[in-house]
């Protein structure tokens, strides 16, 4: 069954190579088949279609400039191009974080309780590849308040200090949760890729 | 403190360093070390892919037709046979399209190599010359092929092919400065027997020099005022001694 929901990652690399030779209807290839997703996810940091529209272009324009540079040995391309419009994003948010008034608890609320199951039903419907499931089911084994730090941290760029506020307990706490929700990631990744 | 020492840290700055909770100082210091350190970078990566997924559990949304031609027109995708001209640099350009990475694997093996040949050229020559400057030019499988060493105070350079590559008796070989911007500045033509003194101008040594780079001509040179017309076959870059 083709996938277009999660083109292969040779297919996106293939484009990247296209794209830093400088062809343009590779480029647009790409735009298309990754701008849906690459644009949910700068909503979610930022809040606003047009911030979001904005970090998503910037993001592209870099992609362009910087196809040359991709290295797939180190990145797979999603991971490369998801990086690069997360760093656009998050410096839009610092430059308008005063404007900007995001709802950050009930977003997570959302997201995190359809990662507390995702095998429930949420999860599929939220059309994610397989990596992305992967991490979700692993998600789902911490525990509730150790995501929702791991989440605060990831979406809206918290510190560790920024998290202990919103979630009112000790900044020691937050950063062992933190560390530990790592730890457990990495373990539980490690696992489900042997399965 | 070097963190390099303890892979267990490592690990653990990679991943806050991608989650985003690493602030202030220490991520300004991880992202220092992560300019070249290959095993940050590896560690750094595979916290990427684990992490990154993260971004689709907020699901896909369209966006509106408008970003799209915004982003043709800032980058002028409309004149895209334009485009790929300008794209196609002139084939001495080579040091635009080649990786950060090439370049940085290039610098390291050129400063191994330049210390190796200055220690070398110390202890050989009885009238050591004050080489302050160094630059080793490597052929496409990292190979020491020509030396350079200057002398700043006597304003003169020399250099020197280090193995004897055959060149064709009706071919000679020609050193270039690549400046970032424009075209390549002659330095002057390696004579057959292989070394010789030139003077060390602005033109060898200016900050705007890219790379040194070394092209096969026909005898005596370039015959084009505007570069190399042949392949480059070594590339460099100078090296203060200290």
């Amino acid at each position: 069954m083709p996938d277009t929901l999660h083109p292969d990652p040779d297919q996106l690399a293939t484009w990247l190579q296209a794209t830093s030779r400088g062809d343009a209807a590779a480029f647009r290839a790409l735009y298309d088949a990754i701008s849906p997703k690459l644009f949910g996810y700068a909503l979610r940091i930022l809040g606003k279609r047009e911030l979001a529209e904005e970090a998503l272009q910037d993001g592209f324009v870099a992609i362009w400039n910087g196809a040359a540079g991709y290295q797939r040995h180190l990145a797979a391309p999603m991971t490369w191009m998801t990086t690069i419009v997360r760093n656009k994003s998050l410096d839009l948010l610092r430059r308008c974080a005063h404007d900007l008034d995001i709802d950050g608890p009930v977003f997570d609320a959302e997201i995190m309780a359809a990662l507390q199951d995702p095998r429930a039903t949420p999860i599929d419907a939220l059309l994610i590849s397989h990596d992305a499931k992967a991490l979700a089911l692993c998600m789902s084994l911490l525990e509730g308040a150790h995501r929702q730090v791991v989440g605060l941290a990831f979406f809206h760029d918290l510190s560790h200090s920024e998290v202990a506020q919103q979630m009112a307990i000790p900044i020691g706490t937050v950063k062992t949760w933190i560390r530990r929700s790592l730890e457990r990631l990495k373990t539980c990744l490690v696992k489900g890729e042997r399965a | 403190m070097n963190i390099r020492d303890n892979p267990q840290l490592c690990d653990k700055l990679a991943a806050e360093y991608v989650l985003g909770t690493l602030r202030g100082g220490a991520r300004r210091r991880f992202e220092r070390y992560l300019r070249d350190d290959v095993v940050l970078q590896r560690l750094t990566a595979e916290w990427q892919e684990r992490l990154m997924p993260m971004a689709e559990f907020t699901g896909a949304q369209t966006p509106r037709a408008q970003v799209w031609r915004a982003i043709e027109r800032r980058l002028g995708l409309g004149q895209a046979q334009k485009r790929v001209q300008q794209r196609a640099h002139a084939a001495w350009q080579f040091w635009r399209t080649e990786s950060l990475t090439f370049w940085r694997s290039l610098s390291l093996v050129s400063l191994a190599a330049a210390l190796l040949m200055v220690g070398v050229l110390r202890s050989t020559l009885v009238e050591a010359p004050q080489v302050d400057l160094v630059a080793t030019l490597i052929d496409d499988k990292a190979r020491t092929a020509l030396l350079l060493t200057a002398d700043s105070e006597r304003r003169v350079f020399t250099a020197r092919l280090v193995e004897n590559a055959p060149v064709a008796a009706d071919k000679s070989l020609q050193l270039w400065a690549v400046p970032k911007e424009g075209a390549p500045r002659s330095l002057g033509v390696i004579p057959p027997e292989g070394a010789i003194e030139l003077p060390l101008t602005g033109s060898a040594i200016g900050d705007d020099i890219a790379t040194l780079a070394v092209s096969l001509e026909p005898r005596g040179g370039s015959p084009g005022a505007g570069g190399p017309t042949g392949p480059i076959l070594y590339k460099g870059n100078w090296v203060r001694m200290l």
